[in-house]
């Protein structure tokens, strides 16, 4: 997957992969993967700017919280807010989704002579 | 190894201490984290892969500046609005000590008390309404993360709107400052000199606190578009 593209999409990978359940920042690259059969193979790093990005907006909120192992980690989870975000975008995705569906499954593409 | 590049991460961010060390928590429970899900018996070339997979800490530190600087922004533009509630206070409060010592102004400079408080009125209300459009501009949310030419654009409109507001609420203390001078007995350490002196202490170190605060926010916006500008 184009990485540009993905940058474009971020928010809304993180969102969706913080619908399921709250988790910290390893878990939610985890379930990235997992969600898009390993398709988004994003540098690991880049998803923490974007979870501090959203929980500023209001969007997660998060608090630390022990591991089994006994390292501190900080637990996102979404907002009221977020969910609400990650509908709006989901729809958003959905309609431009169709309409370049449309206009790459429906017609064959016209060559220019 | 993982704390090296920590510390090369970090480092970057170190005009935000908080962020910082939040970070170096979160970064090193991730990497750790990765290392032991590694299937390499050899640490040291899972710490590699693990940060390898972390991805370049220039580009990771310059996100991260950008997102503090976001936060930097909506601070400055709430500063704006707390620091010109705050001199008001202080204001409304001196006038009503005055008015409790019943502490007149002498006929001979009633002319000049009505014109520097007129400057100081107009001043301090510009200074509000301007104030209130910082906070609005900043709560908005329009800045985002890549700087870019048209982020830039409206970034320099808010430093300047809070740099007029600023303007206004520091001419309005002045004009303050020279209005207690004007009413001040003579300087010893009775409660009609101290109260009315503190108090202008305390407008002169909310309007330093906002200079302050407005340069900060330019010089972090500067070192965030260097860095952005540098992966």
């Amino acid at each position: 997957m184009e990485g540009e593209m993905l940058k474009g999409h971020l928010d809304l990978i993180v969102l969706a992969a913080l619908s399921g359940r709250p988790a910290h920042g390893y878990a939610v690259i985890e379930e990235i993967r997992r969600k898009s059969g390993q398709a988004f193979d994003l540098p690991e790093g880049t998803i923490y700017p974007a979870l501090h990005r959203l929980e500023q907006a209001g969007l997660l909120v998060s608090r630390w919280e022990t591991a089994d192992s006994g390292r501190r980690r900080r637990v996102y989870t979404l907002t009221r807010r977020g969910r609400g975000a990650l509908a709006d975008r989901r729809a958003v995705w959905q309609r431009f989704s169709d309409a370049i569906g449309g206009l790459l499954g429906a017609e064959p593409l016209t060559r220019l002579p | 190894m993982i704390d090296a590049y920590v510390d090369s991460l970090l480092g970057a961010l170190r005009y935000d201490r908080s962020l910082a060390r939040r970070l170096r928590r979160e970064v090193e429970d991730h990497l750790w984290e990765a290392v032991a899900a590694d299937p390499s018996e050899e640490s040291h070339e899972a710490q590699r892969r693990a940060i390898a997979g972390f991805g370049d800490p220039r580009l990771i530190a310059a996100q991260f500046a950008a997102v503090s600087l976001q936060k930097q922004t909506r601070r400055t533009g709430l500063a704006v609005v707390l620091i010109a509630a705050g001199v008001y206070v202080t204001m409304k409060a001196r006038v009503a000590w005055y008015a409790l010592m019943e502490c007149a102004i002498a006929n001979d400079i009633a002319a000049v008390t009505q014109f520097v408080g007129s400057i100081d009125r107009y001043s301090f209300w510009l200074s509000v309404v301007i104030g209130v459009g910082c906070w609005a501009y900043s709560s908005r949310g329009r800045f985002q993360v890549s700087l870019g030419q048209k982020q830039r654009g409206l970034f320099r409109r808010f430093i300047f709107l809070c740099t007029a507001a600023a303007i206004a609420l520091v001419v309005s203390v002045i004009s303050d400052a020279v209005l207690t001078l004007l009413r001040l007995p003579k300087v010893d350490l009775s409660p009609e000199f101290l109260i009315p002196t503190l108090s202008m202490l305390c407008e002169v170190l909310g309007a330093g606190l906002l200079v302050y605060q407005i340069r900060a926010t330019a010089q972090w916006a500067a070192i965030t578009k260097s860095m952005l500008e540098a992966v």
